[in-house]
């Protein structure tokens, strides 16, 4: 049992250091602690029916306007105003059902993309005018990540429906195929 | 005889258990941000440790699997695997019994947001550790040197 407990620990102790020391190293290394701060700044419990949505997100000191999360109520305003949704879900998902004239931006193949590629991708729509992105469900992340990436390539007032295509059709709103 | 046909068996069961999690480690590596977001959907970590996890977690997958594959350290390395598949599996039943809508950041990362099967996971997890345990408890007698090969 002893070798067995040396051994667990020389196999331990290695993983530890050469997992530090490579990602140190590696230009894809990420922090050691896990920092959500920024992109949970906004409360989603605080969203409130109907907020106020002439008020764009702040721009931060990356020099982006940062994306703001809204409630279900909201996005079925906004939808009913024709308001541009992005579905960040792969495209095998987004045939499978999306909420109606959403466009498919999969986040995977986004995030990889340049400047300019996601400013092509994007380019039916307008950097001034609202965008909904969404996911599957709140426990989803890409809704985020995408508005994200769509709020540093440039877009002023992108907004979070977290609730996703889950809550979307759990409520009966219209969507396509 | 049959501790020959044993011997094999336990060769065969190394090499796909330590395949397994070469495999599933060189995917967690290419992307360990992904990996990481991954463990955070699971909601079972304190938000501190999962970077931490995300970092070593691979690396302890591929040092382990390799010197499985290879026989070295055969009792370290299964029992690493050991307490990486009941980990594996707490979290994975939980997130189950909760509802989550996880991609089980299990093998590839291709599914990272898709709705993964969970029990289909759980079931490969059950599978991978009863293949463990045996390795685990096999290697003990071979170990010990009080094997004797008549």
């Amino acid at each position: 049992m002893n070798a067995t407990v040396k051994e667990v620990f020389i196999i331990l102790s290695s993983s530890i250091l050469i997992g530090i020391v490579a990602n140190a190293v590696s230009p894809k290394g990420i922090a050691l602690i896990r920092d959500d701060s920024n992109r949970y700044a906004i409360d989603t419990a605080n969203v409130k029916k109907g907020s106020d949505l002439n008020k764009r997100g702040k721009l931060n000191k990356a020099g982006f306007y940062e994306p703001v999360n809204i409630s279900v109520e909201t996005a079925k305003q906004l939808f009913e105003k024709n308001v541009k949704f992005v579905d960040g879900r792969d495209a095998n998902e987004y045939k499978e059902g999306h909420i109606k004239g959403a466009a498919n931006i999969p986040y995977k193949e986004f995030k990889e993309k340049t400047i300019e590629d996601k400013l092509g991708i994007m380019k039916d729509m307008d950097k001034d005018k609202m965008i909904v992105s969404y996911c599957s469900s709140d426990s989803c992340e890409m809704s985020i990540d995408n508005a994200y990436e769509m709020a540093k390539a440039g877009y002023n007032d992108v907004k979070i429906y977290l609730g996703g295509y889950k809550e979307w059709t759990r409520l009966g709103y219209p969507t396509e195929k | 005889m049959s501790f020959l046909s044993n011997k094999y068996l336990l060769i065969a069961l190394r090499i796909i258990v330590g395949g397994v999690f070469i495999y599933a480690s060189l995917g967690k590596l290419m992307d360990q941000e992904e990996f990481s977001k991954a463990i955070f959907n699971y909601k079972f970590l304190p938000d501190i440790f999962i970077n931490i996890f995300a970092i070593v977690i691979p690396y302890l997958e591929l040092i382990s699997g390799i010197l499985l594959v290879l026989g070295i350290f055969t009792r370290g390395s299964s029992f690493t695997f050991l307490v990486l598949l009941i980990i594996f599996i707490i979290a994975l039943i939980q997130a189950y019994a909760r509802g989550l809508d996880i991609s089980c950041g299990c093998f590839s990362l291709e599914t990272v947001g898709q709705k993964s099967d969970i029990l289909l996971r759980i079931i490969e997890d059950l599978l991978l550790l009863a293949a463990t345990t045996i390795i685990f408890i096999k290697s003990n007698n071979l170990n010990s040197k009080e094997t004797n090969y008549e």
